[in-house]
C-alpha cells in the first residue's frame, strides 16, 4: 500500500520535473513494481533527476551507511554533481554521462530494469563486473582515461573522505600534529586508522 | 623630470629594493638593519603575517575537495602546468595568466609559475635548502660551459652560515664531500622504509641518503621571537600562521619593519631604471601603481633588483638609454640569455613489503635527499654535471583502493586500515647555461598594466637528455637493490621552467664582456645597481637555489653598505 503511494508519488515528481516525458524504462520500473524510485536528497544541476538517482544509488552502494554514515548522508551525490559541472571539461563530462548511460543499459539488459530499481545483490554484481572489466582495461593501458566506473568510485571516495565524517569517523584526522614521528608502532599512531591527510 | 624638488625629496631614500620574495625580503632586512632608509617596492598586493586566508581550513571547508574549477583553469591554466599549484587552498598565490601573459616561441615550451604579492614565492616555495660547493662553483671553469663563477665556496661559506642560522634550516650534517654541511636545527625523522633504503644505499652503492634540509623551525629561533615552530601540518603552501617555515612575510620583512627604516609599498610595478648619464649612475626607478595606473618615480643612492629572475631581467631590458641602448647594463649581450632551471619529472617508485605494524604520526613537509654522486670522484658519464634525488616513503590512503575490487562495507573497513607502504624518488638535474636559451621583450603583447611582456625561447639539449636516462635508471636500480617490489620508472614530458628554479639571465662573471654582474652582484657598468635574485646565477648546480640567493643577497648588501660608507657608490 505504502509502496504504491510512494511509487505514484515518485512518478508524479518525475513527471513534473521532466515535463511529463517520463522515460519508458522509469515507467517500466515503476509499473513492474520492483521497488520505489529512491529519494533524491539534493537538487541536481548537472545531472537529470534520473541520472542523479542512479549516481546517488551507485555512490551509496560504494560507500554505504553502516555504523558510520553513508555516501548519501554526507552529501556525496551533490558533490559529484557539482564537481562534474564546475571542474570537469566537456569531454570528461560527456565521458561520464556516456559511461553512466552504458552502465544503466547493462543493468536493463542483465536484470531487466534500471539500476535504481534492481535488487541490491544484482546492483553489487553489476558494479563488481563493471569494476573488473575497468581494472583489467586500466592494467592493459595505464595511460588511457579512467573508465566510468573508476571515475565514479574515485569521485565517491574523494567526496566522502574529504568530508568531515569521512575524514574523522572512518579515517583519523589530526589538524595540528605538532610533531613528526617517522617509524612507530601502528598502535601508537593515534587510533591506528589511516590518516585522512 | 617635471617633479618639483619637494616631491623629489619625499620620494628619495637611501636604498630601493625591488621585490619582496626570497631575495628582496633579505635585502630589505639587511639594508634597513644597517641603517639605510629603504623603500621596498612590491608589484602585487599586500600580505601580512599571519593573515593567510586558507591556512587553518580543514579539508571539508574547500569547495570541490580543493580541486580547481574550469573557470580557475581558464584564468590560471599556465600556472596549473605543475598540476599542484592551482587549488582552492593556494590559487591566490599564483598570477592570473590572462592579466599577465607571456609568449613561447613557436615549437617551444616554457613554464613560468609565479605570484604577485608581498612575499612572492617565498610563501609557496619548497623550502629545500642546500649549499652549493666548489664542485658547483668550479664546474663551468672545468668543463667550459658558460663562464667561470667569480667566487668560490670559501667566499660564500660565512654567508651560508649566517643565512641558515637566521632563517632556521632543519637538517643533518653528514660530512659528505659532494654536499657541504651547514648550521642546522634538529633534523626531521626518516620513516621506516626510508631508514632501510638509507642503509641499502650506503652498503650497496656507497651513496648517501639524508633527511631533506628544509627551512623549517624544528627548534627555537630566539632572534625572531614572533616565529613559532613547525607544527607538521604540511599545509605550507597556504602560508604558515605559526611561522613554522621561512618566508619573507614571516621572517625578513617583519625584521626590516622592526628596524624602523623600511617603507614597504605594495601595488608598485617597477618597469624602468632611471639612469643619469652625467653621473654614470642609476638615480631611481619608474613605478606604475598596479591599482590606479598612476605613474611615479622614486630615487635612491643604491638599487637592489630582487624582482625574480625574469622580473629583474624584464626591468633591465625595458630600461633603454643612450648609454644602454640594448638594455640596462647589457654591454655584454648576455642579458636575457643563459636561462637555466632544474629538469625533473623523472624517477622511480615501488611497493615496500613489511612494516605492516608500523606507521607515522604527523605530516612531515619534507622527504629524503640523495645528493649528487655522478661525475664525482672517479665516476665518469657520457654527460657533464649531475643530479640529486628527492623522495619519500608513505603508507597508502584511500586512493590506493580506487582501482581495486572492494566496494560497500568491505571498502569502508579496508580504507580505515593503513594501506601498503610505497616509496619513490624524483631527480633534480642540472641544466647547462646555453647562450641560446633566452628571453626577450615582446612589445606586441601587453599585460594588464599596459607594459610589454616576455617571449621565451628555451629547451633541453643532449646533455640534459642523456642525464635523464641515468636519473630514471639509477632510481629504479637503487630501489630494486633495497628490495622494493613492483618498481616502476618514469620520464615525463616536461618544459624548462617547471622546476620553478629559473636562473641565469643576468649572470655574474669576471669579464664584463661576457657577463652582466661582477662578483658582488653589482652591474659591471653601473656600480650602484645590485641584482641578487636568481638572474645572477652563473651555473645552476643540481640543488635547490633559494638558500644561495639569500647568501649572495646578504653578502651583496653588506658590501653595498660598506661601499656606500666609503663614498664609492
Amino acid at each position: 500500500m505504502n509502496q504504491l503511494i510512494d511509487r505514484r508519488e515518485a512518478l508524479r515528481k518525475t513527471a513534473l520535473l521532466m515535463g511529463a516525458a517520463v522515460s519508458a524504462s522509469a515507467m517500466a520500473g515503476i509499473l513492474n513494481g520492483c521497488k520505489a524510485a529512491p529519494d533524491l536528497n539534493y537538487k541536481p544541476v548537472f545531472f537529470t533527476e534520473e541520472q542523479a538517482r542512479l549516481v546517488s544509488e551507485l555512490a551509496e552502494m560504494i560507500l554505504p551507511k553502516t555504523d558510520t554514515p553513508g555516501a548519501k548522508d554526507v552529501g556525496v551525490p551533490n558533490f559529484i554533481d557539482k564537481v562534474l559541472i564546475q571542474c570537469y571539461n566537456k569531454e570528461d563530462q560527456d565521458r561520464f554521462i556516456a559511461g553512466l548511460t552504458a552502465f544503466d543499459e547493462e543493468s536493463k539488459m542483465n536484470y531487466g530494469d534500471s539500476f535504481i530499481y534492481t535488487k541490491p545483490e544484482d546492483q553489487v554484481t553489476l558494479i563488481k563486473k563493471t569494476l573488473e572489466t575497468a581494472i583489467a582495461e586500466k592494467k592493459e593501458n595505464p595511460t588511457a582515461k579512467r573508465p566510468f566506473i573508476l571515475m565514479a568510485k574515485e569521485l565517491t571516495m574523494l567526496g566522502y573522505f574529504s568530508s568531515e565524517t569521512g575524514a574523522t569517523k572512518v579515517l583519523q584526522y589530526e589538524p595540528v600534529p605538532g610533531s613528526y614521528k617517522g617509524c612507530i608502532p601502528l598502535s601508537e599512531a593515534g587510533n591506528g586508522k589511516t590518516w585522512a591527510t | 623630470m617635471n617633479l618639483n624638488t619637494e616631491a623629489e625629496k619625499n620620494n628619495t631614500y637611501d636604498a630601493i629594493v625591488v621585490g619582496t620574495g626570497i631575495s628582496g625580503g633579505f635585502a630589505a632586512k639587511q639594508l634597513s638593519e644597517k641603517g639605510l632608509k629603504t623603500l621596498v617596492l612590491e608589484r602585487g598586493r599586500d600580505v601580512k603575517h599571519p593573515d593567510y586566508p586558507t591556512a587553518t581550513k580543514d579539508p571539508w571547508e574547500f569547495e570541490n575537495a580543493d580541486k580547481p574549477t574550469q573557470e580557475d583553469l581558464r584564468k590560471q591554466g599556465v600556472q596549473n602546468r605543475t598540476g599542484y599549484t592551482v587549488k582552492q587552498s593556494t590559487k591566490h598565490w599564483f598570477v592570473n595568466d590572462l592579466e599577465h601573459p607571456y609568449t613561447e616561441k613557436e615549437g617551444t615550451r616554457f613554464d613560468w609559475m609565479r605570484g604577485y604579492h608581498v612575499g612572492g614565492r617565498s610563501i609557496t616555495w619548497g623550502r629545500q635548502s642546500y649549499r652549493f660547493g666548489d664542485l658547483d662553483f668550479e664546474a663551468n671553469a672545468k668543463d667550459g660551459y658558460g663562464v667561470d663563477w667569480p667566487v668560490r665556496y670559501a667566499d660564500l661559506a660565512p654567508w651560508y652560515d649566517y643565512v641558515e642560522a637566521y632563517i632556521g634550516v632543519s637538517g643533518q650534517n653528514e660530512n659528505y664531500p659532494a654536499l657541504p654541511d651547514g648550521k642546522f636545527l634538529p633534523p626531521m625523522e626518516l620513516n621506516c622504509p626510508e631508514i632501510e633504503l638509507k642503509k641499502s644505499m650506503k652498503d650497496k652503492f656507497g651513496r648517501l641518503l639524508t633527511i631533506g634540509r628544509v627551512a623549517h623551525a624544528t627548534g627555537p629561533l630566539p632572534h625572531t621571537p614572533w616565529r613559532g615552530q613547525c607544527q607538521f601540518r604540511n599545509l605550507c603552501s597556504r602560508g604558515c600562521p605559526y611561522g613554522g617555515y621561512f618566508s619573507s612575510v614571516s621572517c625578513t620583512l617583519p625584521a626590516a619593519e622592526k628596524s624602523g627604516n623600511m617603507t614597504l609599498s605594495p601595488n608598485s610595478v617597477v618597469h624602468e631604471i632611471i639612469y643619469d648619464e652625467t653621473k654614470s649612475k642609476a638615480t631611481g626607478v619608474k613605478v606604475i601603481d598596479g591599482v590606479t595606473g598612476e605613474q611615479t618615480e622614486f630615487y635612491a643612492k643604491i638599487i637592489f633588483l630582487c624582482a625574480s629572475t625574469f622580473g629583474s631581467t624584464f626591468i633591465m631590458m625595458n630600461s633603454i638609454s643612450n648609454r644602454f641602448p640594448n638594455g640596462f647594463g647589457n654591454d655584454s649581450g648576455e642579458l636575457g640569455c643563459n636561462i637555466m632551471d632544474h629538469h625533473l619529472g623523472v624517477g622511480a617508485g615501488g611497493d615496500v613489503e613489511g612494516f605492516e605494524d608500523q606507521y607515522y604520526f604527523g605530516r612531515r613537509a619534507n622527504g629524503f635527499y640523495i645528493p649528487r654522486y655522478r661525475n664525482y670522484g672517479k665516476d665518469k658519464r657520457d654527460y657533464v654535471r649531475g643530479f640529486g634525488y628527492q623522495g619519500g616513503g608513505s603508507r597508502q590512503g584511500w586512493s590506493g583502493l580506487v582501482a581495486e575490487m572492494a566496494i560497500g562495507p568491505d571498502l569502508k573497513q579496508m580504507v580505515s586500515t593503513p594501506g601498503k607502504w610505497t616509496i619513490g624518488m624524483g631527480g633534480f638535474g642540472e641544466i647547462l647555461p646555453y647562450h641560446e636559451n633566452n628571453v626577450k621583450i615582446n612589445k606586441d603583447k601587453k599585460d594588464i598594466n599596459g607594459l610589454p611582456t616576455l617571449l621565451f625561447d628555451a629547451g633541453f639539449k643532449e646533455n640534459e637528455l642523456r642525464m635523464r636516462k641515468d636519473m630514471k635508471n639509477d632510481a629504479a636500480e637503487m630501489l630494486e637493490a633495497a628490495g622494493v617490489k613492483n618498481v616502476y620508472s618514469y620520464d615525463n614530458e616536461t618544459g624548462v621552467g617547471l622546476g620553478i628554479h629559473e636562473m641565469g639571465t643576468a649572470r655574474m662573471g669576471k669579464d664584463p664582456k661576457t657577463s652582466v654582474l661582477n662578483k658582488w652582484n653589482q652591474v659591471h657598468a653601473c656600480k650602484n645597481v645590485f641584482v641578487t635574485d636568481g638572474s645572477f646565477m652563473t651555473s645552476a648546480a643540481c640543488v635547490n637555489p633559494s638558500l644561495t640567493y639569500m647568501a649572495f643577497t646578504a653578502r651583496a648588501a653588506d658590501y653595498a653598505v660598506s661601499e656606500l660608507k666609503k663614498g664609492n657608490l
